[in-house]
């Protein structure tokens, strides 16, 4: 029973302690009370709107910044639509031969993206006989119609080095296109330029990112051109399977594919059918050579035994009488008396 | 080397089985003494149809044109009444027959002879003396189980092709061997040590070499 008034007294002076820190409630008069009931004042309305607070400073007035105002130049870009090539860039693109293997007039690639790819370009050059020239547009970008890609082509690289020219979108591989300087024209057909174009546009879809695209693109146009280097001095291309067709355009004809057919097997024929037509006749020599070989024992003296003047060379003897036994226990070892027993 | 009768080992040269005492003559008095005129195919049974027996005299002849020194031959028969009979009857016979469609320059020493009973289902192959160092038992009975299914089957003609192809393979593979290896063969028929050559042999192993005993001379 002390216990319990002990528990409640502890508990008392706890409230009246702790009650005694916090700051006083609010007092409400009567004319507050009345105007609250009458709806006329609403708790909280004065911090709930978006008047200036009564006590902050008041603000000063911002100026406007001095921005200059867009020139007409811009205003005219502003008003290019996307797949339109800005006039400015053209003279870099088709006037004449570049100077670069990579033609990125707009920047559409950043510095290191730029750098990397053309060192990777000149290093074809260094190592291929065939130049690979890579024009960078954008995705949407159209060619204009009044550039006409193969003239352009043969016009500017029809002196120097053979050159295989990709026009290339960026973001947007499977739209590139692929022309070849007057030397490599009537030697590369137009299907091996396809399949060239085709196996490194699918190279370039691996990859999602554009600039891992354009690196992979040129990795694969850059193979393509050794195998038609390897090609124009007497060899053959591979074919290639074709895992994934990407549009009505880069779809593999049937006639390619068995002209690629044909390749290998023209290829291959003949050392086959060579190594096939020598080990059947290897085959065949050593058939008619068992078939007519014959085979001698040297002659042996030997004496005769249990009085036999021709044999006495007892071989086995089987029975046949039971199917469900194998011979070897049909085999018949036992003397004749010990049969009778 | 194996009695036809007691089917135990007999040594090189015994005039007759040193166990039983069994010899050509008991055959001869249990058969007969005199030669016996036969083909090498002889379907005494008449296991064998017509086209069967040509089959296997075709086989016959690729085999003498392939082993020039041998012959096969096969004689079916019946009413041997026990499989030891059957062993004996292959031993006479082939020192008794006279085979007319052999060439005479294959004595019944280069035979080889196929026993088959029809009636006590059972069959033996006997060989002559040319091949007595080139095949054995084991050899024989390999041969045999090779016809084995078929002869349960009752195709008497194919079994005894079957038997023939293992046999030529047996063949085949000794003659090379014996061509490489002679003396192995020789061996195998040569006559038996004698208790002297025994004594030399052991003494020769205490005597010193000849070139030590030339030395210790001078």
């Amino acid at each position: 029973m002390i216990r319990r008034w002990l528990a409640v007294w502890i508990c008392l002076a706890c409230l009246a302690r702790g009650s005694g820190g916090e700051p006083p409630l609010p007092v409400w008069n009567g004319a507050d009370a009345a105007e609250i009931k009458a709806h006329k004042i609403i708790p909280g309305a004065e911090l709930l709107n978006d008047d200036p607070i009564a006590q902050a400073p008041p603000s000063e007035p911002r100026e406007p910044l001095a921005v200059a105002p867009p020139t007409p130049e811009e205003l005219r870009e502003s008003q290019i639509p996307p797949n339109v090539i800005p006039e400015k860039f053209l003279a870099e693109y088709f006037e004449r031969r570049p100077d670069t293997y990579l033609i990125d007039p707009q920047h559409l690639l950043n510095r290191q993206q730029y750098q990397d790819r053309l060192e990777f370009l000149k290093y074809h050059a260094g190592d291929s006989s065939m130049d690979l020239f890579v024009y960078l547009f954008d995705g949407k970008q159209e060619i204009p119609g009044e550039v006409r890609a193969e003239e352009l082509v043969e016009r500017s690289f029809s002196n120097g080095r053979p050159a295989v020219v990709v026009y290339y979108f960026v973001g947007a591989p499977q739209r590139s296109m692929v022309y070849l300087s007057p030397s490599l024209t009537d030697a590369v057909s137009a299907p091996e330029q396809r399949r060239a174009l085709e196996s490194s546009v699918m190279e370039a879809l691996n990859k999602s990112d554009p600039a891992e695209q354009l690196e992979r693109f040129s990795v694969q146009m850059s193979i393509r051109i050794y195998w038609m280097e390897r090609m124009l001095n007497g060899g053959a291309i591979p074919t290639e399977p074709v895992e994934l067709s990407l549009d009505h355009e880069t779809q593999k004809k049937p006639e390619d594919r068995m002209h690629g057919a044909l390749l290998v097997a023209q290829r291959w024929a003949m050392p086959v059918g060579a190594g096939m037509g020598g080990l059947l006749v290897v085959w065949l020599v050593i058939v008619c050579w068992r078939v007519r070989a014959k085979y001698r024992f040297p002659v042996l003296d030997v004496a005769p035994r249990l009085g036999a003047s021709h044999a006495a060379g007892v071989g086995a003897v089987i029975s046949y009488g039971s199917p469900m036994v194998p011979p070897s226990l049909q085999r018949d070892q036992v003397p004749d008396y010990l049969r009778r027993v | 080397m194996k009695c036809p009768r007691c089917v135990q080992r007999i040594h090189r040269g015994a005039s007759q089985c040193p166990h039983c005492g069994y010899s050509l003559a008991e055959a001869d008095a249990r058969f007969g003494g005199g030669d016996v005129h036969l083909r090498k195919l002889t379907d005494s049974a008449g296991v064998m149809r017509r086209v069967e027996r040509q089959r296997v005299e075709s086989a016959m002849e690729r085999f003498e044109r392939r082993f020039p020194q041998l012959f096969f031959a096969v004689h079916t028969g019946g009413k041997f009444h026990e499989t030891a009979h059957l062993r004996q009857f292959g031993f006479w016979l082939l020192n008794r027959g006279a085979f007319e469609d052999v060439p005479v320059d294959r004595p019944n020493e280069a035979g080889i002879l196929l026993v088959l009973d029809a009636e006590a289902k059972a069959a033996g192959l006997t060989f002559g003396y040319a091949l007595d160092a080139y095949l054995d038992d084991e050899d024989t009975f390999e041969c045999l189980s090779r016809a084995h299914a078929y002869w349960l089957e009752g195709r008497y003609a194919d079994g005894v092709l079957r038997l023939m192809e293992q046999l030529e393979r047996t063949l085949t593979r000794r003659s090379r061997q014996a061509r490489r290896d002679p003396e192995r063969f020789e061996r195998i028929v040569g006559p038996p040590p004698q208790m002297g050559d025994l004594v030399r042999k052991i003494r020769a192993g205490h005597r010193k070499p000849e070139h030590e005993e030339q030395e210790v001379a001078k």
